[in-house]
């Protein structure tokens, strides 16, 4: 009888596990938006898919409406689909299933771009068209890289919109998310040395890592506010952080004294921006990048190369394509101030 | 253990024989551990204040504490489930569930205070007591079912956010925040909460037949039942205040959070309150363990937190501590445990 349960009780063990792994290992739920294709005039249409590094995020999301708004204009059909944890393994799954598949063009925010280049060279060799957008697998065959917003122009939009707030002197600490976060990590970078050129009575006392937990980077930017009392500078270093130090702001009563700046979507920073207690968000127009992807992937499935400067929209001119990189840049970043956080909905 | 037969309500009333029931059946009322943990934390305040001399300040401090009492109140629950035999891991999707209801709520139907504190504490306890009756009488792992419920709480709550975040969420939480509106007297409110709720917990596990059986159900849940323990109504309850608790933390969680509730909400909590509890010196084997000592745990792992960055260290060093001292209390459980059986 106890031999019995413990039998089933294993058996129903191994099940619940692999259950949860099998629910794990698909990074299920899939929405996949299909652009209703316009097709003009007997062109053959093509299939642009886009994985994002995790879905459900505004970021993602705002690309995704980008992207179905691109092939709705254009006449593509327009596939999303990422898994649900920015997980490498859950993405490959999906890279695997648009190979099979045979979609038109293939483009992938990879989570791991080492582990992404030889699905990319699989891809590559099963005749699709393959890319990388918002973050590059430089060592991949990937034919373009569409990028939001140059290394520099993000580090120097940042440093230049807090100075400007502080007057151009000061101390200012960053509080950061993932600490191997490569965007983020070439970002801070940036910032260091163009603090240390443009603005000389400027110092960074602190750097630290919250993941991406609003709760904690508000709270450890309250403790860097109290372990440097001179303290007049916070950044948020992701769309976590953003609104988190400026929540520390207004939470320690600090507002115009301490003054924040971060990347944060305008939705999430418009009531800081609105009361003080954040200056300015830098960003790139998601919706735009989601746009630009869809085209790119036309583009290529059209064999067709780009030229030095694209206008691809009324609304999106002049991005560049340099040869050397094969990297499409979106443009300068885009400063969010309270005029203008209310013209973006994510 | 025969609790059952001698509660403390049902001793004859001879002082002597009480004196000695009494000193049999329960443990002193602080463990060695808990003596050990309030010292560290002491020692660890005396030197942040020396330190960075910002430390002990209500700047400061009030933070810490408002920051300590989701993880903690979740803890309570947490504790209580643990000292029964089983775990919950599910709390963290829970939270997310509950937060992002009452969250879209006050956003759009403007949900006054009260109604907003009820929402989240009666969608936590429908949650909890989904886990409780299915570990009771599916008599299955609860390791197992709370790992499954929370993949169904996080669909369900990813379902809920519909792929966004809540936005402009207004203030009404913030009598629970850490700004000015948060604290009475320079006494954050939800610290006094989850304080207040914690001495009814002790209380309760420490000096009532009630609490007494889930600690016989965690020493061993045979003898237990044969001793006249509803052991299957006792655990499915434990459970369900832990959904209860944590409903009420999802609500300080929000109050803690921006204006903007991310679908990431509630990430790593079941995690942290494991870990405050095991700090805090309950068996992860059940049977042994108190509420006062998970504060405790609490309070140390954002001690170390807040303190790692107040004294301008790397951040990582806070997970180095922290894991060092679960390792540690886990051995010292361990050594317990071994020193019993030699015994």
């Amino acid at each position: 009888m106890r031999k019995m349960r413990r039998r089933s009780l294993a058996a129903v063990l191994g099940l619940g596990l692999a259950l949860a792994a099998s629910g794990c290992g698909q990074g299920s739920g899939g929405s996949a938006a299909n652009g209703s294709g316009s097709s003009s005039g007997g062109d053959k249409q093509f299939t642009v898919a886009f994985v994002p590094k995790l879905q459900g995020i505004p970021y993602f999301e705002a690309m995704n409406t980008g992207g179905a708004a691109a092939c709705k204009a254009i006449g593509c059909k327009w596939l999303y689909q990422g898994p649900v944890a920015a997980d490498p393994a859950a993405q490959a799954d999906i890279v695997r299933s648009y190979i099979q598949q045979k979609v038109d063009a293939l483009i992938v925010a990879p989570n791991d771009p080492d582990s992404m280049a030889p699905l990319l060279q699989q891809a590559k060799d099963a005749g699709i068209k393959v890319a990388t957008s918002d973050t590059d697998a430089p060592n991949s065959v990937r034919e373009v890289f569409v990028e939001q917003a140059s290394t520099e122009g993000i580090g120097q939009a940042l440093t230049d919109a807090l100075l400007t707030a502080m007057g151009g002197k000061g101390k200012y600490a960053i509080v950061s998310c993932g600490q191997t976060a490569q965007n983020l990590n070439s970002w801070i970078d940036v910032q260091k040395s163009y603090t240390a050129e443009k603005y000389p009575d400027a110092e960074i006392v602190d750097i630290v890592y919250a993941g991406e937990d609003q709760a904690k980077a508000t709270q450890m930017a309250t403790d860097l506010m109290n372990a440097h009392p001179d303290l007049t500078g916070l950044v948020g270093e992701c769309t976590s952080s953003a609104p988190g130090v400026a929540q520390a702001v207004r939470d320690a009563g600090k507002t115009g004294k301490v003054f924040t700046v971060g990347l944060g979507t305008p939705q999430s920073m418009a009531p800081y921006l609105a009361d003080g207690s954040s200056s300015a968000s830098i960003l790139w127009d998601v919706e735009n990048l989601g746009y630009l992807t869809a085209w790119a992937g036309v583009q290529l499935a059209q064999g067709k190369a780009f030229a030095a400067t694209n206008d691809v929209s009324d609304k999106i001119t002049g991005v560049t394509f340099d040869d050397q990189t094969k990297t499409l840049l979106l443009g300068p970043a885009l400063r969010i101030t309270k005029e203008n956080a209310g013209d973006y909905n994510y | 253990m025969t609790t059952t037969t001698t509660g403390p309500g049902s001793s004859p009333p001879s002082t002597t024989h009480e004196a000695t029931a009494r000193g049999r059946v329960l443990p002193f009322p602080i463990t060695g551990q808990e003596i050990v943990l309030l010292a560290v934390i002491v020692v660890l305040w005396v030197v942040l204040s020396l330190a960075t001399p910002a430390f002990l300040t209500a700047g400061s401090i009030v933070p810490l504490f408002v920051a300590t009492a989701p993880v903690a109140l979740i803890g309570i629950g947490m504790t209580v489930v643990i000292i029964t035999g089983g775990i919950d891991v599910s709390v963290g999707s829970m939270v997310m569930v509950c937060a992002v209801v009452v969250a879209e709520q006050m956003v759009s139907s403007g949900l006054p205070l009260i109604a907003a504190v009820l929402l989240s504490v009666v969608i936590g306890g429908v949650l909890g007591l989904m886990n409780g009756v299915l570990i009771a009488y599916g008599r299955v792992h609860a390791i197992i079912i709370t790992f499954g419920t929370a993949n169904l709480f996080r669909f369900l709550g990813l379902q809920l956010f519909g792929g966004t975040t809540v936005n402009g969420i207004p203030d009404t939480l913030d009598v629970f925040g850490r700004g000015g509106s948060g604290r009475t007297l320079g006494i954050p409110h939800s610290f006094l909460l989850m304080l207040v709720i914690a001495g009814l917990a002790w209380y309760y596990m420490r000096h009532t037949p009630g609490g007494r059986h889930l600690y016989a159900i965690g020493g061993d849940a045979n003898a237990a039942r044969l001793a006249g323990v509803k052991v299957q109504r006792r655990v499915m309850l434990a459970y369900a205040l832990t959904g209860l608790l944590t409903g009420l933390a999802a609500c300080f969680v929000i109050a803690q959070g921006t204006a903007t509730l991310a679908p990431n909400v509630g990430d790593g909590m079941e995690l942290a309150a494991i870990a405050a509890v095991v700090i805090g010196g309950t068996s992860i084997m059940g049977g042994r363990g108190s509420v006062f000592g998970t504060v405790l745990g609490a309070l140390l792992v954002q001690t170390v937190t807040s303190g790692v960055t107040q004294l301008n260290w790397p951040s990582q060093l806070a997970s180095l501590f922290i894991g060092i001292f679960i390792l540690i209390a886990v051995g010292a459980d361990l050594l317990r445990q071994r020193t019993r059986r030699t015994a």
